[in-house]
């Protein structure tokens, strides 16, 4: 927790620190952090368990994970770093399918039309190379480069023969794949080619880029997390402009365009770029998460928020609204994510709106998302902002209201990970003894009482009258009265421990006073062999001897 | 989904309960409330299309939380905006330190964003000029040492509220095409931003 606190309120804002991660962002070692969480848990519960039962599968010594199949974080990695190699394969063959489909299309519906060729110059080493749309006609003298034109082999109409020697270029045996998560892929292929096609020429040139920039990006696992983000924002930022001189300045059309170029790459490049293992954001998810279940004390009321849950259809929208930022981490595209916060935050206006029976502001949205997030404790919710930020469409990001529920995301993150006493108009030592858990606001402040000070008489008339206090108060007994029990049972438990301990040397301190007292004298005279008593029976049978059998 | 598609960040900056909510709410939906607990009024994003000679500008209308325990995160509500709107109430004069503050922050890390400075609460000085604190010519002039453009407007009678923004959307449509020229031929080093002043390569 201190961790949490501590790390991270140094750094306010996650924008920021988006801008400065490629400055000073450092290589966590991730398998360090599950391990000490690891022999934490082990240690607080008391439980013995077999070390080998936590390490790691591969053998490596680190310790594995459920979640990751047992492996350790690297492992699982390298892993999923095989099967990935297996899907772009599977990608390759369905583009190349997918493309003959497509090309056999064009092919009657334009009969013997000049091919177009699309390649402008040599490709820029980070960035797949693009071509002006309108100029294919005249580039076609442009095509030498040896690296564009294994891509371009697959998609350009005129190679109709199957690239044999390109398929096998990738191909790095790799058996027992799963192939579960194509299924999603493959549809969002065919949907980016059927909405292509309605643009005829240009939309191969699309796909033709797309491709080669998936490829390229596929070839670049080492590249940290802000490489990365520049890589496919530049990669935007050239479709975005060739589409605006294609499409002659009509926005609505790139937007459109560029929707789907980013479901696309998005779709395809997920695995490899959220919360890449060249960041920290893992660790900062960790953080935050322990921060927000530490904080789950803070009420409504010490955020000023106005939503009376009390109200069905008020707490209807934000169950909906929880439910909302929860599906985020589910998506893939960033723009799908970004509709998961709106989403959220238009259930979140409902609720205020039904609450103060008009329209909420900027001074009731802020804090209302604060305490869904709070609620929610959103999976992986620094890794999703981080994504979002460095792989949305910019424009979409930067200034329409997806981007403004975003940018509140942001701040409410930020709020969370600085919160102290001040911004819950708290002292400090209240916000203490609420942080370590040695009070709780729901024993001493009342729970109907909506203003944050309700004085002490106050707050016990209101217990005794309102039946939803009564409960709580019952509750709270019943719970206390556990609490004294669970101590009780501990105490028992922890003398029996001492009595177990003591056990084996009381029973050694009594066996050696028998010893003592009676000490063992061997008498000369007793040879007992058994046979001694039976002189007589000579006619026995002899004993048995093992036998050796062969084999 | 979110259907309108803006062509420019504007941000609503400045001390709590100036009157940014209800400069908003006056220019969008034309009305202005009153009232004991009315500092929370209208919307908290709003996009408002503004016919500009042949041209529409769309612009979207960011307003912040007005609470000091949300200051430090103001920073991330104005990064990438086109255009600051910067309220002091007329009848306050630390609002307007406070206002010079925002125009600092805004200088020194927005330098793509024009800053509109907006005497709020007209108004009141109508009625009673001795509850003026801020004077027009000391107003004016430090907006002139800043290059800001400075309007004093009432949401009450919605006087000079709608050519504020009328001004916005124009040096914003003026500046764009000459904006966009700008950016095609900028240097690589800056793409690293690109996120935040992408608003810019959209018309
Ligand atoms: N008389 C008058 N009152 C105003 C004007 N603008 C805002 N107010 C009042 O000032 C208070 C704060 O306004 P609000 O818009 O919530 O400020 P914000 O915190 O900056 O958003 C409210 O009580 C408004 O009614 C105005 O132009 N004239
Ligand atoms: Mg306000």
């Amino acid at each position: 927790m201190t961790l949490a606190a501590g790390a991270l309120t140094t750094q306010t804002n996650p924008l920021n620190r988006v801008l400065d991660l490629h400055r000073r962002y450092y290589y966590y070692k991730r398998t360090h952090l599950t391990s000490s969480i690891m022999s934490q848990r082990t240690e607080r519960r008391g439980i013995h368990v077999d070390q080998s039962d936590l390490l790691c599968k591969k053998g490596c010594g680190y310790y594995g994970n459920a979640a990751w199949q047992g492996l350790c974080s690297k492992c699982w990695r390298e892993e999923y770093q095989r099967v990935r190699q297996k899907q772009i394969q599977d990608d390759w063959a369905l583009a190349e399918k997918l493309q003959r489909e497509e090309d056999a299309a064009y092919a009657s519906s334009h009969g013997a039309q000049t091919q177009p060729h699309g390649q402008s110059s040599a490709p820029h080493p980070g960035h797949a190379s693009l071509g002006p749309f309108s100029k294919f006609e005249e580039k076609k003298t442009n095509e030498k480069t040896r690296k564009v034109t294994t891509v371009k082999k697959f998609f350009s109409p005129s190679s109709r023969t199957p690239p044999k020697k390109e398929t096998q270029e990738g191909k790095t045996p790799s058996p027992s794949i799963s192939r579960h998560s194509s299924f999603e892929t493959d549809q969002v292929s065919r949907d980016f080619v059927d909405f292509l096609k309605n643009l005829q020429r240009p939309g191969r040139e699309i796909h033709k880029q797309c491709r080669a920039f998936i490829v390229n990006m596929s070839s670049k696992k080492d590249l940290s997390a802000e490489e990365l983000s520049e890589c496919v924002q530049d990669f935007y930022q050239n479709m975005a402009d060739r589409l605006m001189s294609h499409f002659k300045g009509s926005s609505e059309s790139v937007e459109q365009v560029m929707d789907q170029v980013e479901k696309y790459i998005m779709t395809r490049l997920y695995k490899g770029v959220f919360c890449p293992e060249t960041s920290d954001d893992e660790r900062k998810d960790l953080a935050t998460q322990n921060r927000i279940r530490a904080l789950h004390w803070v009420t409504i009321q010490m955020l000023c928020v106005s939503m009376d849950e009390e109200i069905p259809e008020v707490s209807e929208n934000v169950v909906k609204a929880i439910t909302d930022v929860i599906e985020m981490d589910s998506k893939r595209v960033p723009r799908d994510k970004l509709a998961c916060i709106t989403r959220c935050s238009k259930h979140i206006f409902s609720a205020i709106r039904i609450t103060k029976n008009e329209p909420a502001s900027a001074d009731d949205f802020l804090p209302a998302l604060i305490y869904i997030v709070l609620k929610a404790n959103p999976p992986r919710l620094q890794s999703n902002i981080q994504y979002i930020t460095r792989f949305c469409n910019p424009s979409r990001l930067m200034t329409g209201e997806d981007g403004y529920y975003f940018t509140n995301l942001c701040c409410a993150t930020a709020f969370i990970e600085k919160l102290d006493a001040q911004s819950l108009n708290l002292s400090p030592e209240e916000f203490e003894r609420y942080m370590s858990g040695q009070a709780s606001p729901r024993l001493h402040s009342s729970e109907g009482d909506w203003a944050l000070a309700g004085s002490a008489p106050d707050a016990t008339a209101v217990a005794t009258t309102n039946p939803v206090l009564v409960q709580l108060n019952q509750n709270l007994e019943l719970l206390s009265g556990l609490i004294s029990k669970q101590e009780r049972v501990t105490e028992a438990a922890q003398s029996l421990q001492a009595d177990l301990l003591s056990w084996p040397q009381s029973v050694e301190r009594e066996v050696h006073g028998v010893l003592e007292k009676y000490p063992l004298e061997v008498a000369p005279r007793t040879v007992s062999a058994i046979d001694a008593n039976n002189v007589d029976n000579d006619n026995l049978p002899p004993p048995l001897t093992p036998q050796v059998f062969a084999g | 989904m979110s259907a309108i598609r803006v062509d420019a960040k504007v941000v609503m900056l400045g001390k709590e309960s100036v009157g940014k909510t209800s400069l908003v709410e006056r220019y969008v939906h034309n009305r202005f409330l009153v009232g004991p607990y009315q500092n929370t009024i209208g919307a908290a994003f709003v996009a408002k299309p503004i016919q500009i000679g042949e041209k529409v500008v769309t612009l979207g209308v960011w307003d912040t939380a007005g609470s000091e325990r949300y200051e430090a995160m103001s920073r991330i509500y104005y990064r990438g905006a086109r255009a600051a709107i910067v309220c002091y109430d007329l009848t306050d004069s630390s609002s307007f330190q406070r206002a010079r503050f925002w125009v600092k922050e805004l200088q020194n890390c927005e330098e793509h964003c024009k800053i509109y400075l907006c005497g709020t609460k007209g108004d009141l000085i109508e009625g009673d000029r001795s509850v003026r604190q801020i004077d027009y010519h000391d107003a004016q002039d430090f907006a002139e040492e800043i290059g800001a453009q400075h309007f004093e407007t009432s949401s009450k009678t919605g006087k000079n509220v709608d050519e504020l923004f009328y001004k916005v959307a124009e040096d914003y449509n003026n500046s764009a095409f000459q904006y966009m020229t700008e950016e095609t031929g900028v240097d690589l080093g800056q793409k690293k931003d690109s996120y935040f002043y992408s608003c810019c390569h959209n018309n």
